[in-house]
């Protein structure tokens, strides 16, 4: 056997391997004619004798080759579990509602904005902002970060820059992975990071931002119905609220800014919600938008009892935070959200039907 | 449209090509500016044809390797079409502003 040969059944034995990647329908169709077109591709390049630069620039040919088999099995791959969750029933009940898609359009432009100040929340950078602007001398900025931080520091500002590279479907997949994350990083010791409610605001709010940003038309619908003024006063309310509130360790370092803040923070919840309340892609959007926000209702809860009554960390919370009282509203809250849409999908199904059949009626009875 | 995805179609507009007359008349194409590798080549054909806008052709066996042809449907020759306007109108714009000859707007 030649040298030539034997480099391609070498070639081919590996490109064979990474084509066990890919889906088993798609292998089954396209394997034999990838193969070719990679050996083909193979040998249309120069040979030459054989050297130190040359052998590395084959051999970076064929790296590049294979992660590009590989990226574009975990691209079909990804597509294929994305059609397959879009045919579910309950969710194509949802999305295919105008209101509702409009709705996840805007929340996939808000909850990718509040992950990135929850993030800069973990390094108080809006507690220190916020501390220069009232005078309260509670933050300064903290660099310091752990293992437990990573997957908030690294995926918010992922998502958000994949976001404004217009790659939504991988920004969702960052957000999922931000929410993985953090329940992986959750689990050391095991469990006790779930019953923190600023964990359990950042895990729901990474997997509303990836829901949103999966099955909604996208952040530029999004942005078209926000308006700029209006995605401008929602950055304004996420920067007071991550000022004046949440991340990490905020409860144990000290009040922040006391009662007026936390005064400051209902308002800013109750006029937002009383804004949504006007619309009904607006309502939508806060119903989806409460999913998150329930464990941080808990959080400032908290805080406003740690005000009032003792110092924070001392268990003077009105009502103890828990897994079940954190995880369950919102999962209630999400499964309300299906259900109901899919009743109203079905009334209207049904009242369609009536006025078809109501019209078709005396057609059918003339023609007869 | 992507920048992949407009010159796999623009190279399928001209007749049925299979996979690395695909690669090579797209490398052609640009001047040598987009080299598509086989897992981004087969990842967009496969979306091109989910999509409706790219369809399988006849298959043939050469020195033992099987090569499949792919074309591209009217939906895909409209989309190629709508594109390009949109394309040509951006550039018309741009070389109007910039003052070079042939500007529109």
């Amino acid at each position: 056997m030649s040298v030539t040969a034997n480099r391609e059944s070498r070639m081919e034995r590996r490109y064979r391997r990474l084509l066990a990647l890919y889906p088993k329908d798609h292998r089954r169709e396209h394997a034999e004619e990838m193969v070719g077109v990679l050996l083909a591709a193979d040998g249309d390049a120069p040979v030459r004798a054989p050297n130190p630069a040359a052998w590395a620039r084959r051999f970076g040919r064929h790296t590049a080759d294979m992660a590009d088999l590989a990226g574009g099995a975990l691209r079909i791959r990804g597509r294929v579990a994305l059609n397959r969750i879009r045919r579910t029933r309950w969710l194509s009940v949802t999305v295919r509602d105008r209101r509702w898609s409009d709705a996840l359009s805007v929340v996939s432009v808000i909850a990718p904005l509040l992950l990135l100040i929850a993030a800069l929340t973990e390094f108080r950078i809006p507690q220190a902002v916020a501390s220069s602007i009232t005078g309260h001398p509670h933050w300064g900025v903290s660099a310091t970060l752990g293992l437990a931080d990573l997957p908030m520091a690294a995926g918010a500002p992922g998502v958000i820059l994949l976001v404004f590279l217009g790659l939504r479907r991988l920004a969702a997949l960052g957000a999922l992975a931000t929410a993985i994350g953090q329940i992986a990083a959750g689990a050391v010791p095991a469990f006790a990071g779930y019953a923190d409610p600023a964990v359990a605001f950042t895990v729901l709010l990474s997997c509303t931002a990836a829901v949103a940003l999966l099955f909604s038309p996208g952040p530029d619908r999004g942005l078209a119905l926000l308006t700029r003024s209006g995605t401008a006063l929602v950055g304004a309310g996420a920067l007071i609220l991550g000022g004046f509130s949440l991340g990490g360790d905020a409860w144990s370092a000290g009040q922040v800014a006391g009662l007026p803040a936390d005064l400051l923070i209902a308002a800013v919840l109750i006029t937002a919600a009383a804004a949504c309340l006007r619309g009904p892609v607006s309502r939508r959007a806060l119903a989806l938008l409460a999913i998150p926000v329930i464990p941080y209702a808990f959080l400032w809860q908290e805080k406003l009892a740690a005000d009032l009554f003792g110092q924070p960390g001392d268990g003077s919370a009105v009502i103890p935070s828990s897994i079940p009282l954190l995880y369950l509203p919102p999962l209630l809250l999400a499964s309300l959200i299906l259900t109901g849409t899919w009743f109203a999908r079905r009334r209207a199904g049904e009242r369609d039907r009536q006025v078809g059949s109501a019209t078709s009626g005396p057609r059918s009875a003339m023609s007869a | 449209m992507q920048e992949p995805t407009f010159l796999i179609l623009t190279a399928l507009a001209a007749g049925a090509q299979h996979g690395y007359g695909i690669m090579t008349d797209v490398a052609r194409i640009s001047d040598g500016r987009v080299r598509l590798r086989a897992g981004t080549l087969y990842a967009a054909l496969d979306r091109l044809k989910a999509d409706g806008l790219v369809t399988g052709d006849k298959e043939e066996v050469v020195d033992g390797r099987l090569r499949r042809y792919y074309r591209i449907t009217d939906e895909g020759t409209a989309k190629l079409a709508a594109e390009v306007r949109r394309l040509r109108a951006n550039a018309a714009v741009a070389a109007c502003r910039l003052g070079l000859a042939g500007g529109t707007a």
